[in-house]
């Protein structure tokens, strides 16, 4: 079946996220202030119990700031994601559903707007670890070609992230398995991601399944953009693919973005297929 | 040419619920067509078919020439429809939510302006355009859903309870715009309702649909004059008086059928219709041949004689009121005190009625003639009045609060 987009249906779809989202002020606040209380003083506080550069050249601070604005990247794209279900409950679904634009269109501007709201979220609290001086160590100069960098990983995360929340809100009929999904799903793959514990020195289990959770390629790629080096453990791992190992080696970051770039394709197209079946 | 055209489309949800039960029917273009039937009985499930919101079981289903299953966006790009339940963001405004509509439509900014300020007018609220919707009122919700669904002028429209709960100010100019759709602009409209004046009024043809079936169809004109004859209500004090009443007319030949209706506040609406569905099951079949002076109402296309299938709950229910002694007077005393019969040239029976109801020892609260409405027709062939809106609680109680806060909002604005 031909599935025509509609630039004007995603623009439409894309904007109405955006007024949403700019409209939902006490949920910006939380999100920002939940970030900002981990960095002060989980940041802060863990941080002062090493003094050597086990973390990198920016400390504990500089070494989870860049997974803390991936966990205001995570929940606020999933949640958009599965903000689907609401759609549903209150009716809204119906009239989107029945609009002469293809499903397809609908769901790439849901995709954009949800990858457009966290991201604008993920900036808000780049901007926030800058001021706690969580970056004071990259010179300025690489700083501002990072943060223009980590803008298009954050882009490439969140897209995936909404994607599946698309592919879970679309399978979920009511939203009391919300909390399900926040504890089994949301949790593991924001624990996971190493963003408290760097990968290599974890037990061997729990690096196979840091390897499983896409967000920690997600966290690697911010803390390549904002100063902190790609995992070398990473690397050894991946440099055994044939043909592109070799390749993967010399260019280290190219390892979670190809995966990134992976998984968001994968997601997207889920979550399409999964949204253009669904019924009211 | 049909615009529409259904054949055999049947929706079984949950492996037994028999929403839809092999309807077929056609819709010429330009045509205003009115679904009325009783809570349950399939309108919604239909239309939701029809508008590609809901895969049909079985069946297949044509709109504007696109088949339903295998083109739906093309269906899509044909029809408009304005729900039963809400479904605006509350979370936008007002001209937020017309302004997705127009844009989500395709309309032209110009002509997206023009219309968005023409509908606001209609359904009077220029002046809260701009405030989030969540700030509405039950009853302004209604309207601004309304205001969209009549934004762009689609090839077939489809209006399910567009007016429930308004008041008659509103709904004669959301009426007046409906009809201008459907003259002028050449909106083919199926529109469900629950107000017989509504479908009186705007409806060039009228299917009545219960389980899912078509019991009727016609115009209003028509489908009144095959109650042949007039329509003498009588009142009593008490509905065992009614119990005792009811057997007596049945026997007469000039008596073509005698159905109680729900009295204020009783629950006899839906006893009577039990009842009928019991006469039906009584009788070994289904369809409207038990319906005395109503046989051949039956809809066109050999709909009428089919068997019909009794939901489960009612089987249940039936099945308790048949085992327990004294459960069908049990049923009446349940509330109807009102005895609705068909009566040729009811004008000059009525002393011989007064005299038989008197004979039997009962009091009569009052009796009344008319000719038959919609209404009358409605009864005769669901065994239900229209106006006994029982549904679900929630859905009843959904309806007084939006009725009350469409009035509310009257007295202020
Ligand atoms: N999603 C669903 N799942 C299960 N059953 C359903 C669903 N939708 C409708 N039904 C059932 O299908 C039947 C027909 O429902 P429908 O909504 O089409 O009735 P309707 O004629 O529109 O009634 P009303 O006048 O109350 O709006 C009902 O018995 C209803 O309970
Ligand atoms: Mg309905």
């Amino acid at each position: 079946m031909v599935q025509p987009i509609s630039g004007q249906a995603i623009y439409v779809v894309l904007m109405r996220e955006i007024k949403r989202y700019w409209r939902a002020k006490a949920r910006i606040i939380s999100s920002i202030a939940q970030s900002f209380f981990f960095l002060l003083f989980f940041g802060m506080g863990v941080g002062s119990m090493f003094s050597g550069g086990s973390f990198g050249p920016g400390g504990y601070l500089g070494y989870i700031a860049p997974g803390i604005i991936g966990m205001g990247l995570l929940f606020g794209s999933v949640f958009s994601g599965v903000s689907v279900i609401f759609d549903r409950q209150f009716g809204f679904m119906k009239e989107m559903l029945v609009a002469p634009v293809s499903r397809t269109s609908i769901i790439i501007g849901k995709i954009l707007g949800g990858a457009l709201t966290a991201s604008i979220q993920g900036v808000i609290l780049l901007g926030v670890s800058t001021l706690i001086g969580a970056f004071s160590f990259v010179p300025l100069p690489l700083f501002v070609i990072g943060v223009l960098l980590s803008i298009g990983v954050m882009i490439l995360i969140t897209a995936g992230f909404v994607g599946l929340g698309v592919a879970i809100g679309s399978s979920l009929n009511d939203f009391h398995a919300f909390q399900l999904l926040v504890t089994f799903v949301i949790w593991p793959l924001f624990m996971l991601s190493g963003v408290f514990f760097p990968f290599t020195g974890a037990p061997s289990w729990l690096q196979i399944a840091m390897l499983c959770d896409p967000m920690f390629y997600g966290v690697e790629a911010m803390r390549v953009c904002l100063g902190s080096p790609v995992s070398l453990d990473l690397i050894t791992i991946f440099s055994g693919i044939p043909v592109i190992g070799p390749v993967l080696v010399m260019v280290p970051w190219l390892v979670p973005i190809l995966v990134l770039v992976l998984f968001t394709s994968i997601m997207v197209a889920i979550g399409t297929f999964l949204f253009s079946r669904a019924q009211v | 040419m049909a615009i529409i055209e259904v054949e055999e489309l049947t929706k079984i949800f949950n492996g037994d619920i028999r929403a839809v039960d092999g309807i077929s029917f056609k819709v010429e273009e330009g045509e205003l067509l009115g679904f009325l039937g009783p809570n349950g009985a399939g309108k919604t499930t239909t239309l939701n078919m029809l508008s590609t919101l809901l895969k049909p079981t079985s069946g297949s289903a044509i709109v504007n020439g696109h088949d339903i299953l295998e083109n739906p966006d093309a269906v899509r790009r044909s029809i408009g429809f304005v729900f039963q339940d809400p479904t605006l963001d509350t979370e936008l405004t007002g001209r937020e939510n017309l302004d997705f509509h127009g844009r989500i439509y395709g309309l032209k900014r110009k002509v997206r302006v023009e219309r968005i300020k023409e509908m606001l007018e209609i359904v009077q609220l220029e002046d809260r355009a701009d405030d989030l919707v969540k700030t509405y009122s039950g009853g302004m919700k209604r309207r601004l859903e309304i205001a969209r669904g009549l934004l762009h002028y689609p090839k077939v429209l489809f209006l399910d309870e567009p007016t429930l709960g308004l008041d008659p100010q509103t709904r004669r100019a959301i009426w007046e715009h409906i009809q201008r759709l459907n003259e002028d602009e050449k909106v083919t409209i199926i529109l469900t309702t629950h107000y017989t004046e509504e479908a009186d009024y705007l409806c060039n043809r009228i299917q009545i649909i219960d389980f899912g079936k078509l019991v009727a169809v016609g115009t209003p004109n028509d489908l009144k004059s095959r109650l042949e004859g007039d329509i003498v209500s009588l009142v009593f004090k008490d509905p065992a008086h009614l119990m005792k009443i009811h057997p007596l007319f049945k026997g007469k030949d000039w008596v073509s059928s005698a159905i109680p209706v729900a009295g204020d506040g009783g629950n006899a609406g839906g006893m009577s219709r039990m009842m009928e569905i019991m006469r039906r099951i009584a009788r070994g079949r289904g369809g409207m041949g038990g319906m005395g002076g109503l046989a051949g109402m039956g809809a066109g296309g050999g709909h009428g004689g089919g068997g019909i299938r009794i939901p489960k709950r009612y089987k249940e229910m039936i099945a308790k009121a048949m085992s327990s002694k004294g459960g069908l007077s049990a049923m009446m005393k349940a509330g109807a005190k009102q005895l609705n019969l068909l009566v040729d040239d009811g004008g000059h029976r009525i002393p011989e009625i007064v005299k038989i109801v008197d004979g039997a020892g009962v009091e009569l609260e009052s009796v009344e003639l008319h000719k038959p409405t919609l209404d009358d027709v409605f009864l005769a062939t669901t065994g239900r009045s229209i106006r006994d809106e029982r549904g679900s609680f929630t859905e009843t109680i959904r309806r007084r609060r939006i009725t009350r806060s469409a009035r509310g909002m009257r007295v202020r604005g």
